[in-house]
């Protein structure tokens, strides 16, 4: 067995016992399991909302979630396939409570209400020219994201940040593989077409 | 081959999801299709755009704040749970429309008087005065309802009535013995809710004082310990937990509680601390604890911190000899 299937095998080993210790009412067990994916789950939620307020907003909802329906949870797939499910419907289904959407016109300097928000949720590079020029172009990303469906944007952020195969993107999402490849493309096009000014 | 399918390649390519072949067969297509190096040209500069925009990750900060709300609202959740999973699953009453309909009419209907109840019950009763009758030996004084936060619904439902949200907030102020266990129970809760790092810090610290002095805790005092020594916020917070847990009997909780520090606890200090702790009665055989030993090798093969690989390293060779 390889190194990679080893470290998987031993890894559905612990959630398996985490859930089975959860199911029983083990409260230090479940919170051992929210540890385990919590930060993949705020990544996801914060770089599809752009906001931490209602990127923690989503976090919370999902693993209340996961509490609630954890009884019934019949191991018949990986448990973090499951909750990245949950993650992205979640996102999908989200509207922001305090409006923070980026519908600000880009004239707006970078400090504004968005500007902030970003800020607060991400980790930056050093450099303070670097951090400057980097957030000028973090602005104009984030809008050209705007400009995608929400399906197209949880696709494209699944994809390009954080590496998903196509495959498990379409089990998180249940569609069909073809459908997440129209996604993506369609993603990818608007994306260049937003930001083609700019490169 | 169709060109669209050379495209759909390149795209792919674009997102590293190609195998060996397939990128093969791109790279030859390439060499021979200009529109396609255009296509290509064009995705390398979006490439530029995104990798200058930024690739964010979410800070530890932040984390710990999600994570703080979630505890709270689990605690809110677990508490409500039981009663109405067990008398819904009993009366399967959410398969029959016409009485979910009901129910919610129901529902509505206790929550409109109890709301009036809190707005127009007499002067100086509170709902903690059911929480509050346990206090025997400490006396509560509350001071006056304030109201905050108050504000107005977007639309109001019909013209003539208002909808409106608001806060209620009773200052209490309690005088006991901090050997009464409802003085300890609203310690305990304090714990996992106040916001202020320094009341917190105090309060550990009083109810390790009183574990020291009783070494028979509360079941939910050693639970709220437990949760601020693993979660907490503050470090100081945690640690203090921390001395104040080594102050009671090792048994099941306490250990999963300390491996759990050991393994995913940030401060070093902490994690020493624990080590410290736990290999007194491994030493001494007066614990042979598999799960102990194997925190000990794992902090031994994947510590970031030197000294502790080191210290858990010699415990777990000379537990191995013995």
């Amino acid at each position: 067995m390889s190194q990679k299937q080893d470290s998987y095998a031993t890894d559905t080993m612990i959630d398996l016992e985490l859930i089975q210790r959860a199911k029983q009412g083990d409260m230090g067990a479940f919170e051992q399991l929210v540890f385990r994916y919590d930060k993949q789950v705020l990544t996801i939620a914060a770089r599809h909302v752009q906001s931490s307020e209602d990127a923690k907003d989503i976090y919370q909802e999902v693993f209340l979630r996961v509490y609630r329906s954890l009884p019934k949870f019949q191991l018949r797939s990986q448990f973090s396939t499951w909750l990245f499910r949950i993650t992205t419907n979640v996102c999908l289904t989200h509207r922001s409570r305090r409006k923070r959407h980026i519908h600000t016109s880009l004239s707006q300097e970078s400090d504004d209400e968005h500007g902030g928000a970003l800020s607060e949720a991400i980790t930056e590079p050093s450099g303070a020219d670097r951090r400057a020029e980097r957030s000028d172009m973090a602005l104009h990303v984030a809008h050209a994201m705007e400009s995608l469906s929400s399906k197209q944007k949880m696709v494209f952020t699944l994809k390009y940040y954080d590496g998903y195969k196509i495959r498990e993107i379409a089990e998180m999402l249940d569609l069909a593989d073809g459908t997440v490849k129209r996604y993506l493309f369609a993603a990818t096009r608007k994306m260049r077409h937003a930001l083609k000014d700019l490169h | 081959m169709k060109h669209d399918q050379y495209k759909e390649l390149l795209h792919l390519s674009f997102y590293h999801d190609l195998n060996d072949d397939e990128q093969m067969v791109l790279s030859d297509h390439l060499k021979n299709c200009a529109e396609c190096q255009a296509e290509g040209e064009g995705l390398k500069k979006l490439e530029s755009a995104l990798v200058q925009g930024q690739r964010f990750e979410v800070n530890d900060q932040l984390l710990d704040q999600a994570r703080r709300e979630l505890r709270v609202a689990l605690r809110l959740e677990a508490a409500k749970q039981p009663l109405w999973t067990e008398w819904l699953e009993r009366f399967n009453i959410l398969s029959h429309p016409g009485l979910r309909l009901a129910l919610g009419g129901a529902a509505m209907l206790v929550v409109g008087f109890a709301i009036g109840y809190l707005v127009f019950m007499p002067a100086g009763m509170t709902n903690s005065e059911g929480a509050m009758q346990g206090l025997n030996q400490a006396s509560v004084q509350r001071s006056e309802t304030r109201v905050s936060n108050f504000r107005f619904a977007p639309q109001s439902p019909q013209a003539g009535e208002v909808e409106f949200s608001f806060d209620m907030v009773t200052p209490v102020r309690m005088k006991g013995n901090v050997n009464d266990n409802a003085v300890q129970r609203v310690m305990a809760q304090a714990l996992l809710s106040d916001q202020n790092p320094g009341a917190r810090l105090l309060t550990v610290s009083t109810l390790g004082n009183q574990v020291e002095a009783s070494k028979t805790p509360d079941k939910e005092i050693k639970a709220a310990l437990i949760q601020v020594m693993k979660l907490d916020a503050n470090v100081g917070v945690r640690r203090e937990a921390l001395k104040a847990i080594q102050r009671f009997e090792l048994d099941e909780d306490i250990k999963n509680a300390l491996l759990f520090v050991l393994k995913n606890e940030t401060n070093p200090g902490m994690r020493i601390d624990v080590i410290n702790y736990l290999e007194k009665p491994v030493l001494t055989h007066k614990l042979v604890d598999q799960d102990i030993l194997n925190g000990f090798k794992q902090s031994m093969q994947s510590d970031n911190n030197n000294y502790i690989r080191i210290r858990a390293k010699n415990v777990y060779e000379e537990v191995n000899q013995q």
